[in-house]
């Protein structure tokens, strides 16, 4: 600690703290323009020198000046003042004093600054820039005539991201801020750079226009696509979702937002939203109001029961109060059939950890990531499904010079990261890669044997994967196998990463189960500062898992739900925030079965392909619209927020949950959220601890921040399988998208509008194909057209196919397995 | 006495007289207000469009919300007020979107006749307050 005195104030602070960082703790408001809290110090604007009474005779930046025992600091005097309003008078010297159209106003640095500083003259005269605006890209707009220089942008796309669109080019009074070459934007689009502009050179395109920043009413929640929980701040403009503002003071992400977090909020908006319950009446389906669609639902519904029975098939973004009337909805009902997001996905936490751990959920939280000395990521679509986690990995591995290895069939963003290295394997073998690290770490004897169960059957199992054969079939380099097996166990915190979704569904719980077993040899679940971390790809998976929307007693699971319904073995299919048709694997059996059912409920925003086979469709509320709890996936319990009033006569899940219960005679009657809430914790321990209305703004953790396993058992996770073939499918996510959803959000539209197959630069060429072009992709009896993208991610003869598009149909080809034998033509 | 009396009802005389009268005969006579008076706002044109950039000043600075503006982009990427409404029912006069207007781009007239019989009457549109 150091002492300091700040304009007559006593300070003491870390050493490592800066002058700016001292007087902010104390209170004490130094102005600036190029700090940010979440950056490296810069001090390219000037505006936050200090002067100090142990280095007289220059002003000093306070923003890159580190704190030292004893030093006295002036923040303000006339002669600081002076010297500050002749900085703005630099910058005001060629920035277009364009207040009155630009977006900023009204939240702009240097507009404040100029008001503080009362810079209403300009002694100094230059040119103003005449620079053209970046109007090619569709959601990042960029005008340089405003930039001042501060190079928070090029500063947080590196440091934060990792992706480095920008830089200065020129010099002098020429300097400015460009992408290669100079040429529009094309990126990630995560829109970090737009966050931390502190004028209006960097602007949301979206939002161009649409109000001043003090119109907006802001309302904080939790982002409704993947189950990273970032916090996103609604700006509600009436009744409309306009934008999301910048937030850096609460929740996990720190100002951290993606491109579905940013910009695919504008699907709430979309004029294709449901409004009016629809009835199927001949054939056709015409709206009616709640009170027919309801008696409809409950007369079909308990007939059902009576009959063959209800299987209940739930998304994963519904609120945990919402999943918690669901599971009454169920009970009331008498059906044992309920489960969430197609069953085999999640099976990685709920049986693959179940069996190792013990615990159905990641052993530690984010924020431990960033102090992580290793981090192993398996399957590199880990960026693409979680990026905002990604970005902590960049800044573990940049601030902390963290080690990162990639156990994947393709490049990603991960392998771009400083020092990363990827153990390229084929598609289907990463089971066996993890399986021959856990045999180096034991025949090397760095396994943590102590305590562990089942170790004796291990090493019987993993006879069959010798690393030096391991790396010889899945092409992984050996050595690299061996080194990254030898740093996981020396290291001292460790982060093991893994994502689990619907496209991920092949070797699902046996990756997770090798995962756990390398980890319990690592010693990694339940040391403080390390962690399995086993993510999920909708905002409430784990909240999902914890309230155990999962088969109950001898019921079915989702999958056999849809296979019994397809054998007329069910009488009633309940399809809540999912849709089925479009995301689920194997197309022709979800048709099959949502055919054949007699009677088929969906409840959903959109009139989504399954929707449009339904007997009854219920019109939801989307994540903007409801008051209750998201868990991420580090176990976090965090507040989502009403913003806007639900389209038309549509109402919150939960809501129509309890009005289903009501008609078919079980009067749930909660009085809201916070009432549902207690009462889950009776059902669900972890969630006892807490009371709804005291979840603070950083959410609360069940489990604490480290969970402790409850078992520590190895268990043989088996062999992986790849498939021969000259063309090796893969499915998953796109980095711009997450689920279906995300295709309705003007946004990731914008970037990425239409399906397509990637594959490698050499078989591009193989097959004399460029950039969108069309080419035939046959596998499993079934042939898609789709158009090609040629990258630099994939290996030869590996195909990536997202599956976020209904349109692709993706799903008739894939029908979860890991790895797809197909044949490309053109 | 008699003399002062006189003088004094002389003056009052004259202005009996046609020509000495203050009174105007509204609505056959009408005065011209002063320049700075507050009246009608008027939005000023430039050549192909209207001034107003739509920056919100006029609808944050006005104390009756009276002003309703909602901007929007035109074709050459400029933002300009799609909509531009004044409520004059509520309006107070006080000219403070005239002050707040950066660009100049309204002004208060001389207009003062304003009556109307329906409500809907006092809504000024863009169009009506271009005139």
């Amino acid at each position: 600690m150091v002492n300091l005195t700040i304009d007559g104030k006593q300070v003491t602070v870390s050493k490592t703290a800066t002058i700016y960082e001292a007087a902010k703790e104390a209170g004490i408001h130094i102005p600036v323009l190029c700090y940010a809290k979440k950056l490296l110090p810069y001090g390219a604007c000037r505006v936050c020198l200090v002067e100090v009474e142990q280095m007289k005779g220059r002003l000093i930046p306070s923003c890159t000046t580190p704190v030292s025992e004893g030093m006295v600091v002036t923040t303000t005097s006339d002669e600081i003042n002076k010297v500050r309003k002749t900085v703005l008078e630099f910058l005001l010297v060629n920035h277009v004093v364009d207040c009155p159209v630009c977006d900023k106003g009204g939240e702009c640095d240097l507009q404040d600054l100029t008001y503080e500083f009362e810079v209403v003259t300009n002694r100094f005269e230059g040119e103003k820039f005449d620079l053209p605006t970046d109007e090619v890209n569709p959601l990042i707009e960029r005008n340089m005539n405003r930039c001042v220089l501060c190079g928070k942008c090029v500063r947080v796309c590196d440091e934060i991201v990792g992706y480095g669109s920008y830089s200065f080019i020129n010099r002098g009074f020429e300097t400015k801020i460009a992408t290669a070459y100079d040429r529009g934007l094309n990126c990630e689009f995560c829109g970090q750079c737009l966050s931390m502009c502190p004028v209006g050179a960097l602007l949301p395109r979206p939002f161009k226009f649409k109000a001043r920043p003090w119109q907006l009413k802001e309302v904080d929640s939790v982002c409704g696509y993947c189950g990273n929980g970032c916090t996103v701040t609604l700006g509600v403009l009436n009744k409309k979702v306009e934008t999301i503002r910048f937030n850096d003071k609460i929740g996990v992400n720190d100002g951290n937002l993606c491109i579905r977090g940013r910009f695919g909020y504008s699907y709430v908006n979309h004029e294709d939203r449901l409004t009016m319950p629809l009835v199927r009446k001949d054939g056709e389906l015409v709206e009616t109001d709640w009170d027919e669609a309801l008696q409809v639902v409950a007369d079909g519904l308990s007939k059902a029961q009576k009959g063959l029975g209800v299987g209940i098939i739930s998304g994963a973004r519904l609120t945990n109060e919402e999943l918690f009337v669901l599971k009454k909805v169920a009970r009331t009902l008498g059906t044992e059939n309920l489960d969430h997001s197609g069953g085999e996905c999640y099976k990685s936490v709920t049986e693959g950890l179940k069996e190792t751990l013990g615990v159905a959920a990641s052993t530690a939280t984010f924020p431990q990531i960033e102090k992580a000395d290793v981090v192993l990521a398996i399957r590199s679509d880990f960026y693409e499904t979680h990026p905002v986690v990604g970005m902590v990995v960049n800044q573990a591995i940049r601030r902390n010079g963290a080690k990162l290895l990639v156990i994947a069939d393709k490049r990603g963003k991960l392998d771009k990261l400083p020092g990363a290295r990827t153990l390229l394997s084929k598609p289907g073998l990463e089971l066996d890669v993890l399986n021959a690290m856990a045999k180096v770490l034991i025949d090397e004897g760095l396994a943590q044997t102590e305590g562990i169960e089942g170790l004796a059957e291990l090493k019987t199992a993993l006879t069959d994967f010798d690393p030096a054969q391991v790396a010889e079939r899945s092409g992984v380099d050996f050595e690299l196998l061996q080194t990254a097996a030898r740093q996981l166990a020396g290291a001292k915190n460790v982060a093991i990463l893994m994502a689990y979704g619907l496209p991920y569904q092949g070797f699902n719980k046996e990756l997770a189960t090798a995962a756990a077993n390398l980890a319990l040899l690592a010693g990694i679940p339940g040391r403080a500062g390390s962690g399995l971390y086993l993510c999920g790809e909708k905002a409430n998976s784990q909240g999902a898992i914890d309230l155990g929307i999962l088969p109950q007693g001898n019921g079915l699971g989702a999958q056999l739900m849809l296979s019994a319904a397809a054998e007329g073995k069910l009488d009633a299919l309940y399809v809540v925030a999912e849709d089925p048709l479009s995301s689920y694997p194997d197309r022709d059996k979800v048709a099959k079965s949502l055919e054949k059912v007699p009677f088929l409920v969906v409840q959903d925003l959109f009139l989504s392909p399954t929707a449009q086979q339904a007997d009854v469709v219920l019109p939801a509320a989307s994540f903007a619209e409801k008051d209750g709890t998201f868990t991420n996936a580090e176990r976090r319990i965090q507040r989502v927020r009403q913003g806007i009033p639900t389209p038309g006569k549509a109402r919150t899940d939960g809501a129509i949950f309890a009005a289903v219960a009501g008609k078919l005679g079980n009067s749930l009657s909660f009085t809201g959220p916070a009432a549902i809430f207690a009462e889950i914790g009776k059902e669900v321990p972890a969630y006892a601890e807490f009371d709804f209305n005291e979840i603070g703004p950083q959410g609360v953790v069940w489990g604490g921040e480290t969970l402790q396993p409850v078992s520590h058992k190895v268990v043989n996770a088996g062999a992986g399988k790849t498939v021969e073939a000259d063309f090796k499918l893969v499915t998953g996510s796109a980095l711009y998208h997450s689920g279906t959803v995300s295709t309705r959000a003007k946004g990731p539209i914008a970037v990425l509008p239409e399906p397509y197959v990637e594959l490698s630069r050499e078989d591009a060429k193989g097959l004399k194909v460029v950039d969108g072009d069309l080419v035939k992709v046959n596998g499993n009896g079934v042939e898609l057209q789709l158009k090609v993208k040629v990258g630099n991610r994939l290996p030869k003869g590996v195909l990536f196919v997202p599956y976020h598009f209904a349109e692709a149909q993706v799903n008739r080809l894939y029908k979860g397995e890991a790895v797809i034998a197909v044949k490309v033509s053109k | 006495m008699f003399k002062e009396f006189a003088k004094g009802l002389s003056i009052t005389f004259k202005h009996l007289l046609p020509g000495h009268s203050t009174t105007v005969q509204y609505p056959t006579v009408k005065l011209k207000p002063s320049d700075r008076f507050r009246g009608l706002h008027r939005l000023v044109p430039s050549q192909d469009r209207e001034k107003c950039v739509a920056c919100y000043l006029c609808p944050t600075v006005c104390p009756a919300k009276c002003i309703t503006v909602e901007s929007a982009e035109n074709e050459k990427g400029e933002k300009y007020p799609k909509v531009y409404t004044i409520d004059l029912l509520r309006c107070i006069f006080c000219g403070y979107c005239v002050e707040a207007c950066p660009v100049e781009a309204i002004e208060m007239t001389g207009v003062y006749e304003m009556a109307n019989y329906k409500r809907e009457d006092f809504q000024f549109t863009k169009q009506r307050l271009l005139k």
